[in-house]
């Protein structure tokens, strides 16, 4: 080994590379921005993977040496099989028609049906690929009033979900000992099943448990089972928006989530609510929030008070650092400035002004930037009517989250936006969920007044901490009924798993916003002997002969609905259409109706008065907890596709963290990855470290979602759960704000990161200016190359694909990631082989730091396959395997490729990827029939990358041809490009002088070519991002550019 | 022969595990070691690379499923299964002069040309009883009347990494029998042309048919 390392350090030092000088502006890792030893040797090995430094840096066990013989001993044997097995046809395949074919059923043809996805806050309207009748790809309906095409990347993944090998595929029962400290669960039919529940149902105390219902028909079948068995309806959410709701009540009378219309919006100021990331319906946020920042002359301005470093801090244009007790105050802070300056009718009040003065310069108190805070209420103030502050999240949910909502309200309405951007009309009343609610049930299960309850796919198990001992209650309770789909944390502990669909077997409706009804279709007939929820709940009111009569005579939940429609629905959205006819078009629309207009509501200045500043207890170090964008509350936590998303802002696959300032980890005298304990209170948690630039040296912030013990294979001890943190102080429910203390263990973990890969020198790739830049210049910022050459280059006659990419509108949500990654046919490898450089996909996104690490600003980037004109890649290949098309594509035969790697060796973008594993042979079945029938999957030793999706390109072009017409820019768009929330992927023909991607090539100042000075011609180029921070951005110090 | 070829296959195990070994063994000149052979032990190695490669081109050379007609590595021009009902082409298409599309319907509008769903058989044959095969008749009917299905051999495969597309074709106006030769004549099925990709692109290479020459055309 040390014979290695001499031999690396011989190769830097003979290294013959031009030294290039550094641009520290921009900066990926702690590594680079302090140009460290490890960093530049990291610089020279271009590959994270080699045989050489698998064998030594981290190959994980002895078993992996033996492994790796073995196979290429085998692999002896099996050259000497082929002479034998070489010339023999091919296995014979059957061809099994169908009996009768459906008509709708072309082979080889996909169907897309419309859909819907809810995953307890956000709702999407979802177009769903299906081939031969199996789901193969999810996308966003356009159609759909709020997401439209954007769709996140859980619901994309969340088709991984059906085809999970361990889903429960038939109704179990626990045979409990005594004390119920045993998992014993058998299989029972579906008839003793219903008779014992029904037969306990009957002996009464029945409460059910469930998520927010946004369908307004399982809520009438919760509601008429409820009648019939007289039983309780609880809602809960480990990510209950209740705050939202409660201080809506309080502010305005009535409990809503509101919408808020970003685009709108002239002035953002988001108080820990991360509405481009993990909160509210961050999809349908994001995409409005990109629609007023489109026109760089007349964009929003975003000012975020960040105490984890969110999405929505990353995206902002303005970011301050703070701590979560500080959330009240930064409010309460804004209303005294805006007060304080005369404005506002309440400037008058008494009442207003008492609770208030306390706050005039609280910047200073809380460490922020006072005149920059100042600035922000001005802003506020201009913008009045025409801007939005909002709070929320688990991030805020400390003592005072209360309050400040009421706050946020109170400034809202204060500003004019209520009733203009921010809308309670077209807001969501079906999330109702709150920890009320499960406390209150809780209380009911200990006094033992509940017998029988029914958990429909809420996890209390996994999303609870200690403090609500949830556990000892449920022993309290005679008979559990679980209704899900995997035998989860709470399933275990359940008398009966009533086994569910899973959603994409299971008709049903939707409610996302006040007066829009999405329908949400089955795609394919149940896979096993399952039941949906509502048909469970109809069973048991028609055996047990109770609840209203349309509970009791519907065989089916698609009765129920049709009939539930035809009845209750269809009176007031029909418009006087027959119910068929309006029946069949709300099924191929996706949904039916339009959002309710919404006006102004008085403020009840009397809420207001319920905040009064609580006393501090000074803690120098606080908790926060956050969902990320990826894991949520951590049910989709057994998707691989998710584990191996990176963490938008962090870049850390397959764990989580506790993040902390570089300061605070330097006073710990702790660098990345050790293994800290947190403890908060009595509860302690052993996790690694991470370093986060940007973050307020009192705050240390854990993500919930991880941790999951029985989520299956894939999401199985996976990171820690965060959720046992969460403290209960007198019936308030606290995720943040907690006082917690950090130590060291002593002990090292490695945490898996794919940034730092990748590096990309110092050399123009993300290009930043503000506003004030491009007054003066649009192009503000971009250096230009002159670039020539003695070669004439290609002719494109027919088309010459394109791709522009708008870093101003990417928000770095990572939902183009998902939605290549399922059209692709893209295989997740694991942590280990992120480790060492190994992952797969094809398109990602690099994050890059700017700044100083106290108050690092982010930008992102999007980069796949550049598909070059004069592409590096294609004159290294020895076997021709790597070509260019005669329309701009650069195209990979992968079975031209023998696997020399010299083509990524020698890709300036990096972003080729190398099959070291025969991954497609692991695939389990039936996750195999999630598979893109029209990409192939690829073997060992093979590259591969972005073929901007080539086959979306030949199924355009075979449309239009087939409809004998000249194929229209927008027929074909690229996965990634659907998938966008914010519409910043554009693919079209650059030939095309018309399409929308030749004018952003031609007419889009902002636009630039990546490593323009390198001559690859890339059919990709990119237009800066822009913050809205009125900054002049500081002339540079000369170089950058190699 | 028999010997020779273990030994070597012995000795091949032996030296790419030795191969192995050698493998981190760097100098500081950063050059391999190469460990020295024997020449017996190199003979050996060669020999056997030898065998392995005769083997392997004759084995297939030999291989004439067509009765005489020599064909490539790995095609199967020629190849003509054994169906679960003798279906003939001849008879329904040569004498009977049924389109190709009553029962291909769907090949003008998918990528893959479907077999017929028995529903589509029985159009016909829940009259005709069939005077030259009534048993395979009656398979058919006993088939679809339990709502049982028919399981074909599949006689044109292409491998995975290929993708074809009939709709391109056919409404180009490439006709059936370009590529499955004169099927109204053939009472079995059998593989026409080798459908090598050489023979592909001696179509696509015709400056006449203005096909595309791009790798992704069928490659993805």
């Amino acid at each position: 080994m040390s014979n290695l390392e001499n031999n690396s350090e011989k190769r830097s030092e003979n290294n013959s590379r031009p030294q290039i000088e550094r641009n520290t502006q921009y900066w990926k890792s702690f590594e680079e921005y302090n140009n460290t030893p490890e960093f530049q040797q990291s610089l020279q090995t271009e590959f994270m993977s080699s045989p050489l430094r698998e064998e030594t840096a981290h190959e994980g066990t002895e078993k992996d040496h033996v492994a790796r013989r073995e196979f290429l001993k085998l692999m002896g044997a099996s050259v000497a099989l082929t002479t034998a097995a070489g010339c023999i046809r091919r296995p014979v395949q059957k061809i099994v028609p169908y009996t009768k074919q459906p008509e709708e059923v072309t082979i080889g043809v996909s169907n897309w049906y419309t859909s819907t996805y809810f995953d307890g806050q956000e709702g999407l309207g979802l177009l769903v690929k299906s081939r031969e009748g199996r789901p193969v790809h999810i996308q966003g309906n356009p159609a759909f009033p709020l997401n439209g095409s954007a769709v996140s990347s859980r619901a994309q993944a969340s088709l991984l979900g059906l085809y999970d090998p361990e889903r429960l595929q038939k109704p179990f029962r626990n045979l409990f000992n005594e004390k119920r400290t045993n998992h014993e669960t058998v299989n029972v039919s579906w008839e003793d099943l219903d008779n014992k529940v029904v037969e306990s149902l009957k002996k009464g105390g029945v409460a059910i448990l469930t998520g927010n219902l946004a369908s307004p028909t399982l809520r009438a079948v919760v509601s008429d089972f409820s009648k019939g068995f007289g039983a309780d309806h609880y809602t809960w959410e480990p990510l209950a928006q209740d705050d939202i709701w409660n201080g809506q009540r309080l502010s305005y009378g009535e409990g809503v989530v509101p919408s808020y219309r970003y685009d709108k919006a002239k002035m953002i100021v988001s108080i820990d609510a991360d509405f481009l990331g993990a909160w509210g319906p961050a999809v349908t946020s994001a995409k409005l929030f990109a629609n007023g920042r489109r026109d760089i002359t007349n964009m929003s301005r975003l000012v975020s008070f960040d105490s984890t470093y969110s999405l929505t801090g990353a995206n902002s244009d303005i970011r301050f650092r703070i701590k979560p007790s500080q959330q009240l105050d930064i409010v309460l802070g804004l209303i005294a400035e805006i007060i304080s300056a005369g404005h506002s009718d309440y400037a008058n009040s008494d009442a207003v002004k008492s609770v208030v003065q306390a706050y005039k310069g609280v910047a200073d108190k809380l460490g922020l930037n006072a005149e920059a805070f100042a600035k922000v209420a001005v802003d506020l103030w201009k913008n009045a009517g025409q801007s939005i502050v909002v709070a929320g999240g688990i991030q805020t949910k400390t003592k005072d989250s209360l309050q400040l909502q009421v706050a946020v309200n109170f400034l809202n309405s204060l500003l004019g936006n209520d009733g203009k951007t921010v809308l309670a009309g077209s807001g969501n009343r079906n999330l109702s969920a709150s920890f009320d609610q499960l406390l209150t049930l809780i209380k009911k299960m200990k006094s033992g007044s509940v017998k029988n309850l029914i958990i429909y796919r809420s996890n209390p198990l996994y999303n609870l901490s200690e403090d609500f001992g949830f556990k000892e209650a449920l022993t309290k309770v005679d008979n559990v009924v679980y209704v899900g789909d995997k035998m989860d944390e709470t399933a275990s502990f359940a008398h009966f798993v009533a086994t569910d669909n899973h959603a994409l077997e299971t008709w049903g409706d939707s409610e996302f916003a006040q007066g829009v009804y999405g329908i949400h279709q089955p795609l394919i007939r149940t896979m096993y002997d399952t039941r949906s929820f509502a048909l469970s709940l109809m069973t048991w009111g028609y055996i047990g002969q109770v609840g209203p009569k349309r509970l009791q005579e519907y065989e089916t939940y698609y009765d129920y609905l049709r009939a539930f429609w035809r009845e209750e629905m269809a009176p007031k959205l029909a418009k006087g259409q027959d119910f068929e006819t309006f029946w069949n078009g709300l099924l191929q629309a996706g949904y039916v109706g339009e959002t309710t207009s919404s006006s102004a509501r008085t403020f009840k200045v009397d809420a207001f008065k319920l905040i009064k500043k609580s006393e501090k207890s000074e803690s120098t170090l606080e908790l926060v907890l956050y969902p990320t964008i990826h894991i949520g509350d951590g049910t989709l936590a057994n998707v691989g596709w998710l584990q191996e998303l990176p963490d938008p802002v962090t870049k850390i696959v397959w764990d989580n963290y506790a993040s902390v300032s570089l300061k605070l980890a330097e006073s710990l005298k702790a660098k990345q990855g050790d293994l800290v304990e947190v403890k908060v209170g009595s509860k302690t948690l052993i996790l690694p470290l991470h370093i986060q630039p940007g973050l307020h040296d009192g705050v240390v912030s854990i993500s919930v979602g991880y941790g999951r013990t029985k989520a299956g294979k894939v999401g199985n001890d996976i990171g820690h759960n965060a959720f046992t943190l969460v403290t209960i102080d007198k019936d308030d429910v606290l995720f943040a704000g907690l006082t917690a203390e950090l130590k060291k263990t002593g002990q090292k973990y490695e945490l898996v990161t794919t940034q730092g890969h990748d590096s990309m020198e110092g050399r123009q790739i993300v290009v930043t200016a503000t506003n004030k830049d491009i007054e003066k210049a649009k192009d503000a910022n971009i250096h230009r190359h002159h670039t020539w050459s003695i070669w004439s280059g290609h002719q494109y006659n027919g088309h010459k694909w394109g791709m522009a990419v708008d870093l101003n509108t990417c928000t770095g949500c990572s939902a183009c990631m998902t939605a290549c990654q399922s059209e692709n046919n893209i295989h997740v490898v694991g942590k280990k082989y992120v480790m060492q450089g190994r992952e797969m996909h094809w398109i990602r996104i690099d994050r890059y730091y700017t700044g100083n690490p106290e108050s690092a600003e982010t930008v992102f980037q999007p980069l796949m396959c550049q598909h070059c004109d004069n592409a590096p890649c294609e004159t290294v290949c020895p076997v021709a395997a790597t070509v260019h098309s005669n329309e701009g594509l650069n195209e990979m035969v992968y079975n031209r490729c023998v696997g020399t790697r010299y083509c990524s060796n020698n890709c300036p973008y990096k972003v080729r990827r190398f099959n070291w594993f025969n991954y497609a042979k692991l695939i389990e079945k039936p996750m195999h029939m999630a598979l893109n029938p029209e990409v192939g999957v690829r073997v060992r030793g093979v590259m591969e990358k972005c073929t901007f999706c080539v086959q979306r390109i030949k199924e355009g072009k075979n449309k239009a041809r087939a409809e004998d017409r000249p194929l229209k820019d927008g027929d074909i768009k690229v996965a990634c490009e659907s998938a966008c929330p914010t519409q910043a992927i554009t693919f079209g023909d650059l030939n095309d002088a018309n399409s929308r991607v030749a004018k952003a090539f031609k007419e889009e100042p902002r636009s630039y070519e990546l490593l323009e000075e390198w001559y690859a011609k890339p059919s990709v180029r990119y237009q800066s991002k822009i913050k809205n921070n009125d900054q002049i951005t500081p002339a540079k110090k000369g170089a950058g550019h190699a | 022969m028999f010997k020779i070829f273990s030994e070597g296959r012995k000795y091949l195990r032996y030296f790419l595990s030795k191969t192995i070994h050698q493998k981190n063994v760097l100098t500081e000149n950063n050059t391999l070691v190469s460990f020295s052979m024997t020449k017996k032990s190199q003979q050996f190695f060669a020999s056997s690379l030898l065998l392995i490669a005769i083997l392997f081109t004759t084995g297939c050379l030999f291989q004439n499923p067509d009765g005489g007609q020599r064909v490539g590595i790995g095609y199967n021009k020629g190849y003509a299964p054994e169906q679960p009902i003798a279906f003939s082409h001849e008879l329904h298409v040569g004498k009977n002069k049924i389109q190709c599309q009553y029962c291909h319907n769907q090949v003008e509008r998918s990528k893959s040309s479907n077999i017929p769903s028995l529903a589509t058989c029985m159009n016909c044959h829940q009259q005709v009883a069939g005077r030259n095969d009534p048993d395979a008749i009656k398979k058919l009917r006993d088939a679809y009347s339990e709502g049982k299905t028919i399981e074909w051999v599949r006689v044109h495969m292409l491998p995975d990494h290929v993708q074809f597309n009939h709709q391109a074709h056919v409404t180009k106006g490439v006709s059936c029998q370009t590529c499955h030769g004169e099927i109204e004549k053939m009472a079995k099925v059998y593989q026409y042309t080798d459908l090598s990709m050489g023979w592909c692109v001696n179509c696509h290479r015709q400056p006449e048919n203005k096909a595309p020459l791009n790798c992704t055309t069928c490659h993805h």
